[in-house]
This record gives C-alpha cells, structure tokens and sequence, in this order.
C-alpha cells in the first residue's frame, strides 16, 4: 500500500520539475540576450579605446584586439588637452547639484507643508517645465546671457542647468516630504526650533534617501548634457566634456581611437552610480519616471 | 503625486500648532521660485514673443505676425524634419515598449543573475546619449564598423548606414532603442512586482494560458504603467538632439534632422533666431497634442460608453 503510494506519487512533482525547467531555460536565454545586446556596444567602445591605430582602421576588423595599450587615453590627454574639459565638467556637475539642493529642498518643504495659495499654479508650471525641449530654452538663454556677458563662462552653464534641472528635482523630493510624519516636526516645533532649524535637522535627515535620489539624478544628466552646452559655450574655457567629443569629429578629422577613450572616461561616473548608488537611482527613475 | 494638493485642502482645516502660514511658504519657496522665473519662464517668454518677429541678432527685429510659423510650417526642410520626427517617434516608441514589455515579462522571475541583469539594464539609460551617438556611428561605420565587417562575414552585402539617407534614420532609431528599452523593462519590471497576485490565481484555477493572462489581466492591470512610459517617451523622442548630434548632425541631406535639431541648426548655423524659436514652440505644440491624444481619446471613449 504505501509504496504503491509512493510509486504513484512521486511522478507528479517530477513532471512539476521538468516543466519548471523548460520554461526557466528559456528565461534564461531570454536574459542572457537581453544582457549581450545591453553590454555589447559598451564592451565594444572600450575595446576600440584600448587598440593601437594601426589595429582600429584595419581589414578585415579584428574582434578581438590584437593588443591591449593605453596610448588612446595617452593622446586624449597629451594631444588632445582634455583635462580642461573634464574640470569644466565637473565644476559645473558639482556646483549645479549643490545650487539645485539648496534650492529645491525649501521650496519642496514649502509646497508640502504650508497652505500656499497659487500652489496649484506653481505644481502646473513645475509639470509643464518638465516638458520644454531644450531647445526652446537654449536659444533664448543664447540671447540673454550674451546680454549679461555671460556666454563663454561656467556660469552660464551654471546657472541654465541649476534652473532646467530644478522642477524634477523638487518634484522629485515632494514624494519623499510626504512620506515624513507631521506629529515628528510639530514635536520639535513645540521644543522651540524654528521652522529653517525643523528644515534642516529634522526634515533633511528624514528624507535622505530622497535627496541623495534626486542628487544622483541632477547630477548625471548635467554630466551628460550636450546641448545647453553646445549654444552656451564656444572655447575651452568653459566646453565640457560631451562637447569635447563633437570636437573630436569635427577638428581633426574623426580619431576614432581617443574619441573611444574619451567616451569611456565619460561614461565612468554612470558605471560608479550604477555600481554604488543603484538603489538612489531606481528611486530617482521610478519615483518621478523622470528624464532631462 | 498629485495627493499631495488633495492632503493640503482637506487634511490642513484643523488648526496646526505650527506656524505653517502662507507668507512662511513663499519665503521659504522664494529663492527657487524667482530662479525659475528669471531663468527658466522668463527666457521661454522671451522667445515666444520674438517667434512673432524677425529675429537675427542684428539689431533691429521688425515684427512680422505669424510669417515665421507659417514659413516654417509650409516650408520644405522642416516638413521633411517633421516627417523625420513622425517615423523616429512612432517606431523607436513602439518597439522601446513592446520590446520592453516582452523582455519585462520574460525576465520577471526569481532567476539567479537578475540583479546583476537589473544592474546593467541600469547602465544604457543612464550615459550620456553623446557617447551612445559616437559609439553607434563607429559601429555602423562602412570601412572599419563592426556590423558591416559582421555582415560581410556572413556574405552579406554591405549597408550603408550613415551615408543613405534611409539607412542613416533607421541608425539613429537603433541607437535610441539600444539606450531606452532598457528604461522601459525597468518601469514594466516595477509594474509587474505590485501587481496583485489574486487575479492572476484565479485565472490559472479557471484554465487560462499563459497569452491568456497575460493579454486579459497582465495588459490592463499594467495600463497606467504604460501610460506614464508612453508619455515620458513622447516628451522624450520629441526633445531628442544628442544621439543625432553625434551620429549625422542631421545628414545625409537632412534625412536624420528632427524638429529639435532642425530648431538648433535654424539658430545657430543659419543665425535665424525667429524661425528657430518658431520651431522649437511648433514641436511643444506637438508634444503637448500628442500627449494630449493619448490622455484624452481614452478619456472620450470610456465616457461614450457610460452614456
């Protein structure tokens, strides 16, 4: 009796197993060409930036290079000068996540928390900001900044990207405001803090998650940006990186070997977020779904 | 989001101890606000009223009405970027979010690697389009590229890539869906994990296959997910410079200019203010209706049917 209803038994979960693995070998196929398109052409870029000249314009194309030298990223440096791109770059990433900051974080606290009237308003502007091209903004801001003196400058890129990145990211930190329980506030209000300190010692901490989200964000598609850069700036005083890359295109012909170097040391302070910061930046790309 | 506006009128009526009073919000909002009137509302302004002039930066700027909308809107190159814009939209969003869809649910289990396959599905969305445009033009490049030497492995004839007119817009279309499929199986991914489990339960009892599920369950559970990665993609494709930048700036021939690169060569290589303005207000508009179709004829529809 009980072995026949072992023997009866035991088929069932087996035909179960086998199932299961049909279909999950599939998935896994499904994800491993999913993950070889994603990573190929970025594997590929840092394969050309590492090849010789010689090896980059040779036929038939050499998959794999024949061998592996730094004289690209050499010349990106030496020939090229890009180190003064990479500060302008960084000057204004930096400054325009810290500008940004400042900014957005009262006045996300002030939206959430005080009965404005306008409010309303204020929410249908940051919404339809959010939409501009930024051509529509670059070409004015060409005019006016040429007025002030400013083209040319870091400033100019400063201050156009502390302004276009601030309705994502104040609405990116009233989602997170929300979350905080008024009682914590309205506790250290009644023990006498004002309503900056309440801001910043209580709120800010509440809601770091929130701010490093949204500091991850600014400070990538600011690292990224081509255009505001394009019509802002026209020397190496202020050019940034994604600029250099144009240069490398229209100046010298199109070396491909360093202009491959050059997109990879772009590309590195992505791979640093993606690899540190994954969390922030999921939060900061599902919570607002949110671009430019 | 929008609870937030809802929270401020019905859950403030009882009196706060605190003093969250109205001139204590503008101040504290003050500084950003006047930020983004100085430099964001007032230059849009700015150059909306100048569309409606003839704006060159040479000092006197007559005002000529509508001439450079309806220039521009009768006028050849910009026709042919509008259709260029039409093509780029429609078939980089459709196959973004099918694609995304497809892949989303494909990888919507608790496989090992998923988190490693999560984190570099991070990676595409998140570098600089400029570096995607100049990596896909040495890809797609006739002599040294690498998809032509492939092709030519397997006896296939060579493609042209960004020398054909053609070629050179369904390029710039492959190097978009390389860098935002990946954003569009990130938001289905997010999807999929809050989605109820019951429904999909009960079904399976009831007989359903898989297509089944997914086609009457999955799918309209799944709309309003797909409804904000349609409009972040329309808002997205209509703003697209970058990528097209780096690749053909717009060649061959003007076969790869979009509205907004049209807008950026209008300004500042032809030195026409007025009719890039124009422009870049003309693809809003665009933006703005399209968005305003997607919300708004499902809108139509489900209240036909209540009457």
């Amino acid at each position: 009796m009980t072995e026949a209803a072992i023997v009866s038994e035991r088929p069932r979960p087996k035909r179960r197993r086998r199932r299961v693995t049909a279909g999950t070998v599939g998935q896994y196929l499904a994800l491993a060409l999913t993950v070889a398109f994603t990573v190929f052409p970025l594997v590929w870029l840092f394969l050309t930036s590492i090849r010789s000249s010689a090896d980059i314009f040779s036929v038939p194309v050499h998959i794999i290079p024949e061998t592996a030298t730094l004289t690209q990223y050499v010349s990106v440096f030496v020939e090229y000068d890009t180190m003064g791109y990479v500060w302008n770059t960084v000057i204004v990433s930096v400054a325009t996540v810290i500008l940004v900051h400042l900014l957005a974080i009262p006045c996300a606290y002030a939206l959430s928390r005080f009965r404005m009237p306008g409010a309303m308003l204020i929410f249908g502007v940051l919404l339809i900001m959010r939409m501009i091209p930024v051509i529509a903004l670059a070409i004015p801001l060409f005019a006016v900044f040429a007025a002030f003196g400013l083209l040319d400058t870091v400033w100019a890129l400063i201050l156009s990207h502390t302004a276009a990145k601030l309705p994502v990211a104040i609405w990116l930190l009233l989602g997170f405001m929300q979350d905080v329980p008024k009682e914590i506030e309205e506790a250290a209000q009644s023990d006498g803090a004002g309503t900056v300190r309440t801001l910043v010692q209580i709120v800010a901490p509440l809601i770091a998650p929130g701010i490093g989200a949204s500091a991850v964000i600014t400070f990538l598609f600011t690292w990224n940006d081509l255009l505001l850069a394009l019509t802002l700036t026209s020397s190496k005083a202020a050019q940034t990186l994604p600029v250099g890359l144009t240069n490398f295109v229209s100046q010298f012909g199109i070396d491909w070997g360093a202009m491959s170097a050059a997109g990879v040391l772009m590309v590195i302070p992505t791979l640093v977020f993606v690899w540190f910061a994954q969390g922030l930046l999921v939060k900061g790309l599902t919570t607002g779904a949110v671009r430019g | 989001m929008r609870p937030v506006a809802q929270k401020q009128v019905s859950g403030r009526r009882r009196r706060s101890p605190l003093p969250y009073t109205w001139q204590r919000g503008y101040l504290l909002a003050s500084p950003a606000l006047l930020v983004m009137l100085a430099i964001l509302i007032y230059p849009l302004g700015y150059s909306f009223i100048m569309s409606f002039f003839r704006w060159d930066l040479s000092g006197s700027a007559p005002f000529i009405g509508t001439g450079n909308y309806t220039d521009e809107l009768f006028g050849r190159q910009f026709n042919q970027a509008l259709r260029n814009q039409a093509i780029f939209s429609i078939i980089s969003i459709t196959i973004e979010v099918v694609a995304g869809m497809a892949i989303a649910v494909l990888v919507n289990g608790k496989l090992r690697g998923m988190r490693l396959a999560r984190t570099l599905l991070l990676v595409p969305p998140m570098i600089a389009p400029a570096v995607v445009g100049l990596n896909f033009r040495w890809l797609f490049n006739t002599q040294y590229g690498l998809v032509d030497a492939l092709l030519r492995m397997f006896n296939l004839p060579d493609i042209p890539w960004l020398n054909h007119p053609t070629w050179a817009l369904v390029s710039v279309i492959v190097a978009d869906v390389w860098q935002n499929t990946p954003l569009m199986v990130l938001l289905f991914l997010a999807g999929l994990q809050s989605l109820p489990q019951e429904p999909l339960e009960a079904a399976t009892v009831d007989g359903a296959t898989p297509w089944q599920r997914f086609w009457h369950i999955v799918l309209p559970l799944m709309r309003p997910v797909i409804m904000i990665a349609l409009m972040l993609r329309i808002i997205d494709t209509f703003r697209t410079f970058d990528v097209v930048w780096l690749m053909t700036q717009g060649g061959p021939g003007g076969a790869t200019n979009l509205l907004t690169v049209y807008s950026y060569l209008l300004a500042f290589q032809a030195v026409d203010f007025g009719h890039a303005a124009a422009v870049s207000y003309i693809a809003l508009g665009m933006s703005l209706f399209v968005l305003g179709l997607l919300y708004g004829v499902p809108w139509l529809i489900a209240k036909r049917r209540a009457i």
